[in-house]
């Protein structure tokens, strides 16, 4: 019985390890937890105010002294919104108080009030209650972001602006809606009246680039290389580089971009078109590679059935290494998208890090993408670029998850037992 | 899949008065260990393949050497030897299998019906597919049963229509004795079969293209012996139409399917022979060893 003694006695030493290896994975597990929990606590509690907006309700009258006929296109509507302004608050008088009047309204109100005039010509004459954005002072005021109780000279809204808003509040003239504007908008100076679309439509072309070019390469890279490619000192050298190029940092690429792209080929500045080439070098490796490993995972005897059927190389590879690679490779290539949705130094080069306000409307219009825009945000002075850089974190975070949700389900999908 | 009761007796019998003849005659002076000459007859009449100084080198090692051998039309040729003797290499050497390997070199001449097949104008395709293949683990494709059939014919067209596909499917599953096991279920995966159905559903993906040869790597040492009981059978039935070539480490094995059997040894053909003269009267001496199981 000697043995089971020794064996007996060594027990209790391995089970004690046993469980202090479980405790340390365990506390592992409820750190990252922790952190991930703390990320998106703190993000999600600055940022889910952005999605409403302050408006004030303005009893607009479209003077026909204001607004000639022949000219609709060209009047006075900051004019036609100022006026406005002064008759709901006849009280403010003097050049300064009006300015400070003034500053209550967006000053995309009057931009509101034209497109509504064009649209509806028969306007004109009427009285309508129209609700427009407060300016983003307002906006943090209402939402409770500004101290009203601090000294006048330490607020950015004085005594005089307070009084008008709390007459607007207790009129129900101010609200807080869904703001629609920052989904539908693209970049701007003024806080309310920005939006991710812009950078959300630049993203999105640029990601159809890089997928529809890096996929069908990396595939057929890794497929050569596995399949057909024969076994020296080249493929090794190949392979040691595409390796090594997985983990070059990625401005490297936004700098042969700016080099080849730009300078040499002549290509649009700015442009998806240009961001998703430079992305799709970046995506390669990582396609590459993960797209090796599962046609090695492919077991060989499912190449030699077919090959003792009689398929060629080509048809055992499409027909059957392939198809049982490929949830590997979908999960690869989506792994390497939301590496590219999340980049931003290789598109610094490019120029895709500038402010655009215009929505892109193809693959050759300029163009920023949305960690761009959340670095672009990120620098800007105004209170309420704040909550708005946390809410475009939150949508960034929320197609990050889509996708990853996405790369799960295919797999599953694909997934072959054997 | 048997042949009928009264031929298997007349067989039997046949065979039971060879025996007694080959074992009356008197013990023959063996040839000794060291001559590596091949002992036997290697040719036969209208041979459906013939090689001839065939060696195989995996980068410096010399895995066969110098073999000659014929493999006659509808016979079964049974290829036993110890373990490593080469004789897995040179079956995979009749229909160019080892090409997948790219230390593998084979030189000498190996014909199928006076065509060279090492010519460099041939091409491997076709070959394979007139000389098949089943494997000693069975690796049905996971797909579902109608499609692993039916992906030869399909690549090779030799179905013009569903219905000549669903002709050629059954057909095929018929002769393997598996039709009336799965035809209720063609379209679940290959690889839910027992390990004995995967083997024949092989057996019936190599046979639904049609080959002149069949070759079989150990094809039953994966599956029991009820299993493997079956596709002897299947082997029986086989050789009317096609011409088989088995490796098998089991003499019983070789003694009960083949006509002719090859015994290998570490490379070399050491004899062949008609199977019964291999087993009762073998005329080298490692013959002798190794059937009386002195190794392997």
């Amino acid at each position: 019985m000697r043995t089971m003694d020794i064996v007996t006695q060594g027990l209790k030493k391995r089970y004690a390890a046993e469980k202090r290896f479980r405790m340390l994975g365990l506390a592992a597990i409820i750190a990252s937890m922790l952190f991930l929990g703390l990320l998106f606590v703190s993000i999600i509690s600055n940022g889910y105010t952005a999605f409403w907006q302050t408006f004030i309700r303005l009893e607009v009258y479209f003077d026909p002294e204001m607004l000639p006929w022949d000219a609709l296109e060209t009047a006075d509507y900051p004019g036609l919104v100022k006026k406005t302004l002064r008759t709901m608050f006849p009280d403010a008088q003097g050049r300064k108080d009006k300015r400070m009047l003034y500053k209550l309204a967006s000053t995309g109100a009057s931009f509101q009030l034209r497109d509504m005039v064009l649209k509806n010509p028969k306007l004109v004459g009427q009285q309508a209650e129209v609700w427009v954005p407060a300016d983003d002072d307002v906006d943090m005021l209402i939402k409770g972001h500004f101290d009203r109780n601090l000294p006048e000279s330490e607020r950015r809204l004085n005594d005089k602006q307070l009084a008008w808003i709390d007459s607007l509040a207790e009129n129900d003239a101010i609200q807080k809606k869904f703001n629609t504007t920052f989904f539908t908008a693209g970049d701007s100076r003024e806080p309310e009246l920005a939006g991710i679309r812009g950078a959300a439509m630049g993203s999105f072309y640029t990601l159809v680039i890089t997928l529809v070019l890096s996929f069908p390469i990396g595939v057929a890279a890794a497929v050569y290389l596995e399949e057909f490619a024969p076994r020296n000192r080249w493929t090794d050298l190949i392979e040691v580089n595409i390796n090594n190029l997985a983990a070059v940092p990625s401005i490297v690429f936004g700098l042969l971009g700016l080099a080849v792209f730009l300078n040499f080929f002549g290509l649009p500045r700015s442009a998806p078109l240009v961001g998703g080439l430079v992305l799709t070098l970046m995506t390669l490796p990582t396609i590459i590679i993960a797209s090796r490993a599962a046609l090695l995972s492919v077991p060989p005897s499912i190449r030699e059935a077919a090959l003792g059927v009689g398929a060629s190389k080509m048809q055992v590879v499409a027909h059957h290494v392939l198809p049982l690679a490929l949830p590997g490779m979908l999960t690869g290539t989506i792994i390497g998208m939301a590496r590219a949705l999340g980049e931003s130094a290789p598109l610094l080069m490019i120029g895709m890090v500038a402010f655009i306000v215009d929505i892109p409307g193809g693959f050759t219009d300029p163009a920023t993408a949305l960690p761009v825009q959340i670095y672009l945000w990120v620098d800007s002075p105004e209170r309420a670029f704040v909550e708005r850089t946390s809410a475009a974190v939150m949508v960034l975070l929320g197609f990050l998850i889509a996708m990853n949700a996405t790369a799960v389900i295919l797999r599953k999908k694909f997934e072959r037992r054997w | 899949m048997r042949t009928s009761v009264f031929e298997e007796k007349l067989d039997a019998q046949a065979k039971d008065d060879r025996v007694k003849k080959l074992e009356a005659q008197p013990a023959k002076n063996l040839v000794s260990r060291d001559k590596r000459q091949t002992v036997g007859e290697i040719n036969v009449d209208d041979p459906r393949m013939t090689c001839r100084n065939v060696n195989v080198y995996y980068s410096d090692k010399h895995a066969i050497k110098d073999v000659s051998l014929d493999i006659g039309r509808n016979e079964v040729i049974a290829m036993i030897g110890p373990s490593g003797c080469g004789k897995s290499t040179f079956l995979r050497c009749l229909n160019r299998m080892n090409d997948t390997i790219d230390i593998c070199r084979v030189t000498g001449e190996i014909k199928l019906d006076e065509m060279d097949i090492y010519d460099k104008d041939i091409d491997v395709v076709p070959l394979r597919v007139q000389v098949g293949m089943v494997f000693q683990k069975p690796n049905p494709f996971p797909k579902s049963i109608y499609d692993n059939i039916a992906y030869g014919p399909r690549i090779h067209g030799l179905a013009q229509s569903k219905a000549e596909m669903d002709h050629i499917v059954e057909t095929s599953l018929k002769r393997t004795g598996l039709w009336d096991e799965v035809h209720d279920r063609m379209d679940q995966p290959g690889t839910g079969l027992s390990g004995g159905q995967q083997q024949r559903l092989c057996i019936a993906r190599t046979i639904a293209v049609n080959p002149e040869v069949i070759l079989m790597d150990e094809p039953c040492s994966a599956l029991d012996p009820i299993a493997t009981a079956v596709i002897e059978d299947l082997i029986r039935e086989l050789r009317k139409q096609y011409t088989i070539a088995i490796v098998t480490h089991s003499m019983t094995q070789a003694a009960r399917v083949s006509q002719r059997t090859a015994y290998f040894h570490l490379g070399d053909l050491i004899e062949v022979g008609a199977t019964e003269q291999i087993f009762t009267r073998p005329r080298h001496q490692l013959t002798e060893d190794y059937i009386t199981g002195r190794f392997g």
